[in-house]
């Protein structure tokens, strides 16, 4: 068995031991739920509390679609809390091996830097995609259910465009964790990259075209519009270029320790 | 099998930590890296164990590079530390299969390799509840678990509790028997007890490769040694004074005393004694010198 395999065994394990593979999947379950179920009640909620002066919107007058309360679970719940659980999962997975040792320990071994890097990644990623769909799927039921129909297509075309997103995130998180020995930096890092790559998507429409988080807007706004936006293949392209940027520097750093 | 350090030379910024150093190992000998803290011990072992990158210098085994024979290399770190969650066996599988271990060959060979290292018991046991001495004893258990030619750890006692450190030098005892062993350490009777071969490391440079017998033979120094009911001061001066004592030590509750020539200067110094005051418990004449006292004077600035 190779290497690569045996490691991401072991990571896989530590995410059972760690009962990670059931909270995270849990975390992104409730997020996908409170969208539509929060959308779905507002009105209500908003008539029972909400005064008669002033100004009030009517909320039988707007029609929600589905689409667009799937969309904003998207970019409302995954894109804002979901990035902030993510980091926190995924803060200490190189950090934790080098500040006891594991790693150097591990690397004691015919074992490469790459097949430890990757299989810390590809372990991770898997993880992440499998509870984020499961939370974007719990999401899509219930936006069918209360609201409009979603066609099955449209929905998972948008989570695997937003599965590259969520690379690009695991990556750099795995990045930190590799440069910083501080959890809570790599934490703040991480969580300042990764938000403000989502805020500044729609400064200019450059912005679409090589920020990774352009994918995730693309992402919903395919979901709401239909439109996934003039090159999406190079945004694409970019995000996974970055990510291989990324995964070479990673490797670069744990080389480098050793001189 | 032959293992060979040549000319290694590792610099932390300023601060060389290991200086051209070289030596060569042949097949089934232990010995034992020396030196105080802060020598370069660790920085060298690591440097083995291909952890660190050495600015200079090559380290071969059997005439290969030491980065391809990784699987040669049994290597048992200063703080060996584990997953938490793992059990023993959980962890002796993974290590091996990270080694190219087959599954198969491991299920039958881990547990023997446990009751080697007296972790029968503890099989299934996290190794989060383990005691240092368990520890330890897992590492030396991963080290030996690929069946290496080649053995390296860095204080593998050092850090133990009498008990634990007990525990592991027998165990070494045991390994010795079939393998080459490469081990630091800051005491010196554990590396007497377990190697006939010392390599003494200081400031990164090595400043003596012997043997037990030649360090002692070296360094012998014939003196004599008494054990009096009372030490009292003015009669230590006084027999310091006597023209033919070269020096007085107090050594514990001994008084030994060096004097040129033996032969006559013992009777002098017996008459000395004997015309004094003193209950005289013991008088002999010896040659010991504890491997300690040759390692403080090898390696202490004076």
């Amino acid at each position: 068995m190779s290497t690569f395999t045996v490691l991401s065994k072991k990571e896989f394990t530590q995410q059972v031991r760690d009962f990670k593979i059931i909270w995270l999947p849990l975390v992104f379950i409730l997020l996908g739920l409170t969208q539509p179920i929060m959308m779905y009640y507002l009105p209500m909620i908003l008539n029972a509390v909400g005064g008669v002066e002033g100004i009030t919107l009517d909320p039988s007058l707007t029609k929600v679609e589905g689409t667009e309360i799937l969309a904003s679970t998207l970019s409302s719940q995954f894109d804002q809390l979901g990035i902030i659980i993510l980091v926190v999962a995924l803060m200490s997975i190189v950090q934790n091996d080098q500040a006891n040792g594991m790693m150097a320990f591990i690397l004691s071994r015919p074992v490469t830097v790459f097949s430890y890097v990757s299989s810390k990644i590809v372990s991770h990623y898997v993880l992440v995609v499998v509870s984020v769909w499961l939370g974007f799927t719990v999401s899509y039921g219930y936006a069918n259910y209360l609201f409009t129909t979603i066609p099955f297509t449209k929905m998972f075309l948008t989570i695997l465009l937003y599965s590259v997103w969520l690379l690009f995130v695991v990556t750099l998180v795995t990045m930190m964790s590799t440069i910083f020995n501080s959890q809570a930096f790599i934490a703040m890092i991480s969580l300042f990259v990764l938000l403000v790559l989502r805020m500044i998507v729609g400064l200019h429409p450059i912005m679409l075209l090589i920020n990774p988080a352009g994918a995730s807007v693309r992402a919903a706004s395919f979901l709401s519009t239909g439109e996934i936006g003039d090159g999406w293949l190079v945004n694409i392209l970019i995000v996974f270029l970055l990510v291989l940027l990324m995964v070479g520097y990673t490797n670069y750093r744990i080389r480098k320790k050793r001189f | 099998m032959k293992f060979e350090v040549i000319n290694i030379t590792k610099k932390f910024k300023e601060k060389t930590a290991v200086n051209n150093f070289s030596m060569v190992i042949h097949e089934n000998e232990c010995v034992g890296l020396i030196g105080p803290n802060g020598a370069g011990k660790s920085t060298l072992i690591q440097i083995i164990a291909d952890i660190l990158h050495a600015d200079q210098g090559d380290i071969l085994l059997n005439d290969k590079k030491i980065s391809r024979m990784k699987r040669e290399i049994g290597y048992l770190p200063q703080y060996p530390n584990f997953f938490h969650w793992m059990t023993a066996f959980e962890t002796l599988l993974f290590m091996g299969e990270l080694s190219g271990l087959s599954k198969l060959q491991l299920k039958k060979e881990i547990p023997i390799l446990l009751e080697k290292v007296g972790l029968a018991r503890d099989v299934y046991s996290k190794v989060g509840t383990f005691s240092g001495g368990m520890k330890q004893r897992l590492g030396i258990a991963q080290a030996l678990l690929h069946k290496p030619s080649f053995i390296l750890m860095d204080e593998p006692v050092s850090a133990l509790d009498p008990i634990g450190r007990r525990e592991v030098l027998n165990l070494l005892q045991e390994i010795k028997k079939e393998a080459t062993i490469l081990l630091s350490t800051h005491i010196l009777s554990d590396a007497e007890e377990i190697c006939e071969r010392f390599v003494i490391i200081k400031n990164g440079m090595k400043i003596e490769d012997t043997t037990h017998a030649q360090l002692v033979n070296q360094n012998k120094e014939q003196a004599i040694y008494l054990t009096v009911d009372v030490i009292n001061h003015r009669w230590l001066q006084h027999l310091a004074n006597q023209p033919y004592v070269q020096k007085v030590v107090k050594v514990g509750p001994k008084i030994k005393v060096n004097v040129g020539n033996m032969e006559e200067d013992k009777r002098k110094l017996l008459h000395f004694i004997l015309k004094q005051d003193v209950n005289v418990n013991s008088f002999e004449v010896g040659e010991k010198e504890t491997l300690e006292e040759i390692f403080m004077k090898l390696v202490v600035d004076v």
